[in-house]
């Protein structure tokens, strides 16, 4: 390009450019000033050709480092305005626009404010459960230092069999006898026991244990020597909630208790003297106790080699402090266990080899006491409670990050959307000097403000719902478990984390706004707006989800409490009689049933046995072994499908006949199971003769497969309940009937009732619970989600109030306009089925393989959670379009 | 602490700013300079040394109004600091005294 084409009164263009490319900004404008003047002085003296070439010449000689970078050093351009971004007159002025906006959209405010405290409320309640979950058995002193021992059974190939929570007298004396490290140990047994409470007898748990119980766990007494509460025999420590129902004092040091063994027939009330009174257990201990007597073992007891195998309570152990920070010094003691259980228990495993065919290797390990709550293989049983699966803070968790996630998603939607209107504004702060920063930090800013508010709306929530949540959550949460140093922080965190994503991406878009288009009214944001829509979409799929997983686990639930079991458990009452004789069962039963309500009575063992015996000559097969009466399969009305069920004519029965369920035939493999023998070899080579073949029942819950099963009349075994079969509508006049007669039989045994119905419903508790914690989940999201909606649906209806008028005014009908309005946003909740669909059936098919009686995946559960979510977002959006398509097209295209 | 040096064009820039009978800026000085020194100098040889000036602190500057005659650009007022003044009266002193260290007649001697 020459100048010498262009013969204009002006200097030469490119010289300009060339100018404001080599020049340092401050100095620019006096030095091109100064050019200019000299150009137009020249102009007048030489010509313009002559001028213009002078011009450029000059220019020329300002290509040089020191104009090209000369930094303002003493002196500083009045442009830059980056010191007044944090003065209190601007904050004051940004306070003031926010809360004006604020109050000048209400709809849209509250959307966001309820939104996004629900989901704070949410994940506040989360952090809350798995604070509490986590926090379990934590407060003791000993930590980290506690260990429970556990064992593991190998297969003589070395392959892990099973392992084992329990331990029985052996392990905790004798490995902490040989092992220094061991500090001290401590047995923890639970045992049934009769207590007298005025003249009432009742059933109570007690806790057997070791003196050391309290110097190994912390459990403050109110009164009485924790060192030697637990030293002497018939010594008792309560506490003092049981104190308070016991005496009407907590002041009970040196009263008498007196306790029966429910188990020993010949044993009498005894008294117990209280040692000592108790705090009440913490809510989160595995270890909740009312009464505590101290564990006497016998010297037999000790001697007898065999009972290494006697497994049937905790230890636990206070590891060397030292040993157990230092790596590998716990694999030391666990080394040290297993040689000295190698050398002592020789005899044992060696009879246990011959008597039993056990040929199993058991191996010795440590579980840290705090991992016993959250522990799946080694769960806290057996005498410890509150046992949790972490399955259920993981799901939680993940509900309340969905939900939060959804608010966060909504407020970013609708500050977007809403931005057109705040345009304006944006130009002029630009235009008069606003900087990017500034407007970054001003919406951030007001994102916080909306979140604060969020956030104190959040704790009045959480306080609000606790009590269900408690319920919900088998848990005794309290707001003032909210405010601890670490759950505050938490909870600063989770407000910042909130604030920041939701106003993030909004002050970026809106800062970003170039003032010249947004002053001249040329800027739509109507074109693709991706994020939007991806959100919108990413929201439905969540909502979408969770209804796939609501209705699947309703299903679920409804197939396992209506699945026929196989038995009719309808007016059945189980009684408890702790080891009832065959003559006592006898005289019950002839009691019983002289009252015309009562049709059946039928006796059976306690809890459920499981042994093992040998069929066809050599194979071992282990199974449930059920001591019943000829009753019992009448009045459960199990069908017998070969064979004859016992018969009270035939006295051998008892002695040399068995019947078995069909899975056990299937199991031995048996073409023909009548006259098949079952031997029980370790007792005395005791044979039995299948003489009947019972359908197969579930005995057991629904979770678990149907197992062999043998029933036996064997003398031997003792009864411990009785099923009561009553006429319908009954109840009340045949359970009168029931306890007189049991308090007169049995007047120093505990008397309680179960209806069988119901308690076969308890067994799908947790299921109950994850259906209503899932119902909970999926309500809140879709709500969240709708309200998000119904927001942008708002927006999309105002931002299009002229295109809906002229639309109006040449024909269109009010249901053409509904239907304009409403497809995009149900394109989208469509769109979001392709993500949400499979993601559920992964997760439900996931869910229902830990059933072995499951329902299939049907495609209606899809089908309907399809509808139903089209159907939500169809009138959450319909009610804007409505008012929209209503809209007297007059008043919208009136103003311009 | 060294005193900035101030070199001879310098010199001759400071002394047409202090002498100019008007608000001193780029261009009157630029042709000052050029009638003193009776030499044609590249305008941005004035500018430059005149930022140098300034950086040293022998010079301050102000923007001033708005004008017509060039394209709206404002112009830069110069005027000398206290130290610029100093400066100029300390090489005047200096010269004076050495002026007058000359023997008398030394000049004809040579000049013949």
């Amino acid at each position: 390009m020459t100048n010498e084409t262009q013969k204009t009164d002006s200097p030469p263009r490119w010289a300009d450019w060339l100018l404001e490319r080599c020049c340092a900004p401050h100095l620019l404008e006096d030095v091109q000033g100064d050019l200019h003047e000299v150009f137009y002085k020249r102009m007048g003296q030489v010509g313009v050709a002559k001028a213009r070439r002078e011009f450029a010449v000059a220019v020329l000689h300002y290509i040089n480092p020191f104009f090209r970078r000369h930094k303002p050093t003493h002196y500083s351009s009045p442009a830059s305005a980056d010191s007044s971004l944090l003065t209190i007159s601007m904050l004051r002025n940004y306070l003031k626009i926010a809360l004006r906006t604020l109050a000048h959209n209400k709809a849209y405010s509250v959307i966001n404010v309820v939104g996004l405290s629900i989901g704070l409320a949410a994940a506040m309640l989360i952090m809350l459960y798995t604070k509490d979950e986590v926090s379990y058995d934590r407060f003791h002193a000993n930590n980290p230092n506690l260990y429970r021992i556990t064992s593991r059974e190998l297969t003589p190939a070395g392959k892990l069999e099973h392992v084992e929570g329990n331990t029985g007298h052996f392990q905790g004396p004798k490995f902490s006898a040989g092992i220094p490290e061991i500090q001290s140990f401590v047995r923890f047994k639970a045992e049934r026991k009769d207590i007298k409470q005025g003249t009432e007898v009742k059933s109570q748990e007690v806790f057997v244990t070791d003196s050391s119980f309290f110097s190994v766990f912390t459990f403050p007494l109110l009164s009485g020597n924790p060192k030697t509460a637990l030293t002497q025999p018939r010594s008792v420590v309560i506490s003092a909630d049981m104190a308070q129902k016991q005496f009407g004092t907590t002041d009970a040091l040196g009263k008498t208790i007196l306790f029966r063994d429910s188990y020993d027939e010949k044993s009498g009330f005894e008294p117990y003297t209280v040692t000592g009174v108790a705090q009440k257990c913490p809510q989160n201990s595995s270890i909740k106790f009312e009464a505590l007597i101290p564990m006497m073992v016998s010297r037999e007891e000790m001697a007898d080699n065999n009972n290494w195998f006697n497994i049937f309570q905790n230890t636990f152990v206070v590891i060397n402090p030292q040993t157990s920070h230092r790596e590998g010094g716990i694999r030391a003691v666990e080394a040290k266990m297993n040689q000295i259980y190698r050398a002592d228990a020789q005899s044992a495993i060696k009879s246990m080899a011959e008597q039993f065919g056990f040929k199993s290797k058991v191996e010795y390990a440590l579980q840290p006491f705090t991992d016993m709550h959250l522990s799946k293989d080694l769960p806290a049983s057996n005498g410890l409670v509150d046992e949790s699966n972490p399955m259920f803070s993981y799901i939680l968790s993940g509900i309340a990050l969905f939900i939060l996630l959804i608010a966060c998603i909504n407020f970013v939607n609708l500050t977007v959307a809403r931005s057109l209107k705040r345009a304006k504004e944006i130009g002029v702060r630009k235009v008069v000097g606003g900087g990017r920063l500034q407007l970054t930090l001003q919406f951030l800013g007001e994102s916080f403000l909306l979140c604060f508010g969020a956030f104190i709306l959040a704790i009045v929530l959480v306080e609000l719902v606790l009590p269900t949540f408690n319920q919900l959550a088998n848990k005794s949460l309290a707001l003032s478990y909210l405010f601890d140093v670490r759950l505050v922080l938490g909870y600063t965190g989770l407000f910042l984390v909130t604030g920041f994503l939701a106003g993030f991406y909004p002050a970026l878009v809106l800062s970003s706004y170039n003032p010249v288009e947004t002053l001249y009214s040329r800027f739509t944001l109507s074109g693709k707006n991706y994020l939007q829509k991806s959100l919108v979409v990413l929201q439905f799929a969540l909502a979408s989800f969770l209804i796939i997983a609501t209705l699947t686990i309703q299903s679920q639930f409804n197939y396992l409490t209506t699945m026929d079991l196989g038995y009719d458990d309808k007016q059945v009452i189980s009684i408890d009689k702790s080891n009832l004789k065959r003559s006592e069962a006898k005289l019950l039963t002839e009691e019983l049933l002289k009252d015309p309500n009562i049709v059946a009575v039928a006796p059976k063992n306690g809890g459920q046995w499981g042994t093992v015996a040998k069929i066809n000559g050599e194979t071992q097969l282990s199974f449930t072994y059920e001591t019943v009466a000829p009753a019992y399969l009448p009045l459960f009305k199990i069908p017998i499908l070969k064979g004859r069920n016992f018969s009270p004519e035939m006295p051998s029965d008892s002695t040399h006949s068995v019947l078995v369920n069909e899975t056990f035939v299937k199991k031995a493999g048996w073409k023909n199971p009548i006259g098949q023998l079952v031997n029980f070899w370790y007792d005395k080579n005791a044979t039995y003769t299948v003489v009947g073949v019972v359908k197969d029942h579930h005995y057991n819950a629904l979770n678990q497969k149907i197992g062999p099963q043998l029933f036996t009349m064997k003398p031997g075994n003792s009864y411990g309940k009785a099923f009561i079969k009553i006429k319908p509508n009954t109840e009340t006049a045949s359970l009168q009937h029931i306890e007189k007669t049991f308090k007169k039989l049995f007047p120093i045994n505990p008397y309680s009732y179960k209806f069988m119905e119901q308690e076969n419903l308890k067994r799908y508790e947790s299921e109950a619970k994850w259906k209503q914690i899932m119902l909970f989940g999926a309500l809140l999201t879709i709500f969240i989600s709708c309200i998000g909606l119904f927001g942008l649906a708002t927006l999309s209806a105002e931002r299009r109030t002229k295109e809906i008028g002229i639309r109006k005014v040449l024909g269109a009908s009010v249901s053409s306009i509904i239907q304009l309005l409403s497809t995009a946003f149900l394109k989208l909740v469509g769109f979001s089925f392709v993500f949400a669909f499979p993601a559920a059936y992964y997760a439900i098919d996931q869910w229902l393989e830990n059933y072995p009686y499951r329902i299939n995946i049907s495609a209606w559960t899809f089908a309907i959670a399809a509808l139903s979510a089209i159907l939500i977002a169809f009138l959450t959006v319909s009610f804007q379009s409505l008012r929209a398509a209503l809209m007297n097209p007059i008043k919208s295209l009136r103003a311009e | 602490m060294r005193r900035a040096f101030l070199g001879e064009f310098e010199e001759i820039v400071l002394l047409v700013v202090a002498a100019c009978p008007t608000e001193a800026y780029g261009v009157n000085v630029w042709e000052d300079v050029q009638q003193q020194a009776g030499r044609s100098i590249t305008m941005s040889a004035v500018h430059a040394t005149l930022y140098r000036l300034e950086e040293k602190g022998f010079l301050s500057s102000v923007m001033g109004g708005a004008t017509a005659e060039r394209g709206g650009r404002r112009k830069r007022f110069f005027t000398l600091t206290a130290l610029g003044v100093r400066s100029l009266q300390e090489i005047q002193e200096i010269r004076s005294r050495l002026w007058q260290a000359i023997p008398q007649g030394k000049f004809q001697l040579i000049t013949g």
